[in-house]
């Protein structure tokens, strides 16, 4: 049992910086969390490897979860790696919600595809949590450096990487196990959508694409703005290629929305669902895009732990 | 022949005081009901201020060094560290065969007399630390089936306020809160950096609460548990001694001294209590066997 008593005097003062930044009793709990991951086996992509460096990091705004290298999530602890977005507890929440109606909504084995990524969380867990060979999920991320990590985090929970390119797994049959094909790609690109690495229809849609309005964001805390990456983050990319001009934030709800409406893809069975990460303040407004554009029905608002309307669900 | 004789004679008489002291009871008394139960033994400084504070840490090596001489698994579960050392308070969860009925005598009040680390002048304090040993079951696979209490009985909060939440911030805010409705029971867990594990462990402490205060109901109402019985009823009560100064360890209840501290604090020598006290009541069990 570690204790904070005992520390050298220059780590001591690092500590004591760090209980003046961010209040006494979180720093105590993460300098316990800190000296307990250096009694762990190392792990693979955590390079601090004594106290001092880590409270160092941390005391310049890194986030704990990065200095670490891994966050709890659900039962399972993935890795984390900068700039990839840091799993939040508000996305656990909704994940695990989702994952004790998933199989009633729709017979096994179900296909899901996830649209941004990341880390590959939400997909993980689900297939973490549910019947093998229930779940066939595929992600799809922007970020080269997401994708691999979203590979090493289903290494690592022992979840299937089927080979790309081969027949859908929900269709081959041959599938025992849950399975997680994370993909590169951009879901605002219409050449990516067309190019046929994805299988539609897929039974779900999940996605925590980034909501963050410009103006939040020049206000985000510093271990938020500088450390994670802005394409995860920024709701309406200054992009030249997105047809839209939205500031509220809601640029991916429209790109999603107006996938789900496209005939030619097809990227949702009749009678699917779609579940949406949203941004505060955020719901009613991406509930009345899946139903305008997307004409979604049932549509459905979930609360996080917090009590803010976090998920925005909809059927087709 | 006579030497044949003295010596059957002394056999016999052994084997039949073991057959008495130790066979008979086991089968006049019923077998235990919570044998297969683990434990949470719950640690919290008393009067004495800081020093209290440090001899919660002593107390908790020593429990570790007691599971780890038989084999039990202890885990620190969640602990209240204060910067000048020691702990506020602290949940061990110990895991094993017997552990809460080896265990569950360590409820009630310890007392340690010694000069503090911190205490210049050389002076003698007293100071205390209250332990509550809870009955911890391992099969909490379904814990909406549990007929402790029901999930609607049981409020969940989660601390603080994340101001926007989700993509905005990264902070960790792991605490959760629960409340059972019922009986105003609180449980706050705050040590993991999982809620997912914070919520877990905060219904494993619920659901310890929850049948500790079943068990004691229980007892009160079979009407068995006399005043010879070291109850769990009363954990105001003092129970034992660590005094430093004359090397001797005293619990009260059954006049039982141990004369080298460091072996039971450091040794695992708390065994030896945990096994007389056990012994002891197995002795009030045949008793009240015999009486009715």
């Amino acid at each position: 049992m570690p204790a904070v008593p005992g520390l050298p005097a220059a780590t001591a003062r690092l500590f004591t910086l760090l209980k003046q930044l961010i209040g006494a009793q979180e720093a105590r709990n993460e300098i316990r969390w800190m000296q307990e991951a250096l009694t762990q086996p190392v792990a693979p992509f955590a390079d601090s490897t004594d106290l001092k460096t880590m409270l160092r990091r941390r005391l310049n705004g890194e986030p704990l979860q990065y200095i670490l290298g891994n966050q709890p999530f659900g039962p399972l602890n993935l890795l984390t790696r900068p700039p990839v977005l840091i799993p939040r507890p508000e996305t656990e929440d909704w994940t695990i919600r989702l994952s004790e109606r998933l199989l009633s909504w729709s017979e096994p084995p179900a296909s899901l595809l996830d649209l941004c990524t990341g880390s590959g969380c939400i997909p993980i867990l689900l297939c973490h949590l549910l019947p093998s060979g229930s779940l066939h999920a595929t992600g799809v991320d922007v970020s080269e450096i997401a994708v691999q990590l979203a590979r090493d985090n289903a290494a690592l929970c022992d979840i299937a990487v089927p080979p790309e390119g081969t027949a859908a797994p929900e269709r081959s049959g041959t599938w025992k196990r849950n399975t997680f094909l994370p993909l590169l790609g951009n879901i605002s690109d219409p050449a990516f959508m067309a190019a046929g690495g994805l299988r539609p229809p897929y039974d779900f849609i999940t996605s925590n694409p980034p909501y963050i309005t410009k103006r939040d964001y020049d206000s985000l805390p510093p271990s938020v703005r500088n450390w994670e990456d802005p394409r995860a983050l920024i709701g309406d990319p200054a992009d030249e290629t997105q047809s839209y001009r939205d500031t509220q934030g809601l640029t991916f709800y429209h790109t999603i929305a107006d996938l789900l409406a496209n005939p030619t893809i097809k990227l949702l069975r009749p009678d699917g669902r779609v579940v949406l990460e949203v941004g505060e303040g955020q719901a009613s407004a991406v509930a009345e895009i899946l139903d305008r554009k997307a004409h979604m029905k049932d549509i459905e608002i979930w609360k996080d732990p917090w009590d803010k309307e976090r998920t925005v669900v909809g059927r087709t | 022949m006579r030497a044949l004789a003295v010596e059957e004679h002394a056999s016999l008489t052994a084997r039949l005081l073991t057959l008495f002291d130790e066979t008979l009871p086991t089968l006049v008394v019923p077998p235990s009901s919570t044998a297969h139960l683990s434990a949470l033994v719950e640690l919290k400084s008393g009067v004495g201020g800081q020093e209290a504070s440090l001899f919660v840490a002593d107390l908790l090596r020593a429990y570790e060094c007691a599971a780890h001489k038989y084999g039990w698994k202890a885990t620190v579960m969640s602990s209240d560290t204060l910067d000048q050392g020691g702990f506020r308070d602290a949940i061990l969860e110990v895991k094993g065969e017997r552990v809460y009925d080896l265990m569950r005598w360590e409820s009630g009040v310890h007392r340690v007399q010694r000069i503090p680390l911190t205490e210049s002048s050389g002076r003698i304090h007293t100071s205390t630390v209250t332990v509550i040993v809870l009955p911890l079951s391992e099969d909490q696979s379904q814990p909406e089936k549990d007929d402790l209490f029901s999930m609607d009985e049981v409020k969940l909060e989660v601390m603080r306020s994340r101001g926007a939440g989700g993509q905005h911030v990264n902070k960790t805010e792991s605490a959760v809160r629960l409340t059972h409705i019922p009986s105003g029971i609180t449980v706050s867990m705050q040590d993991e950096r999982s809620q997912h594990q914070n919520r877990r462990r905060a219904f494993q402490i619920l659901r310890a609460r929850l049948m500790d205060r079943k068990m004691t109901q229980d007892v009160v109402e079979r009407r068995d548990a006399r005043r010879k019985l070291v109850s769990s009823a009363d954990r105001g009560e003092k129970i034992r001694t660590y005094n430093y100064p004359q090397d001797r360890v005293t619990d009260h209840r059954i006049g039982m001294s141990i004369m080298n501290l460091p072996a039971v604090m450091e040794g695992g020598g708390l065994c030896d209590f945990f096994e007389a006290l056990e012994h002891s009541h197995y002795h009030d069990c045949l008793e009240e066997v015999l009486n009715s």
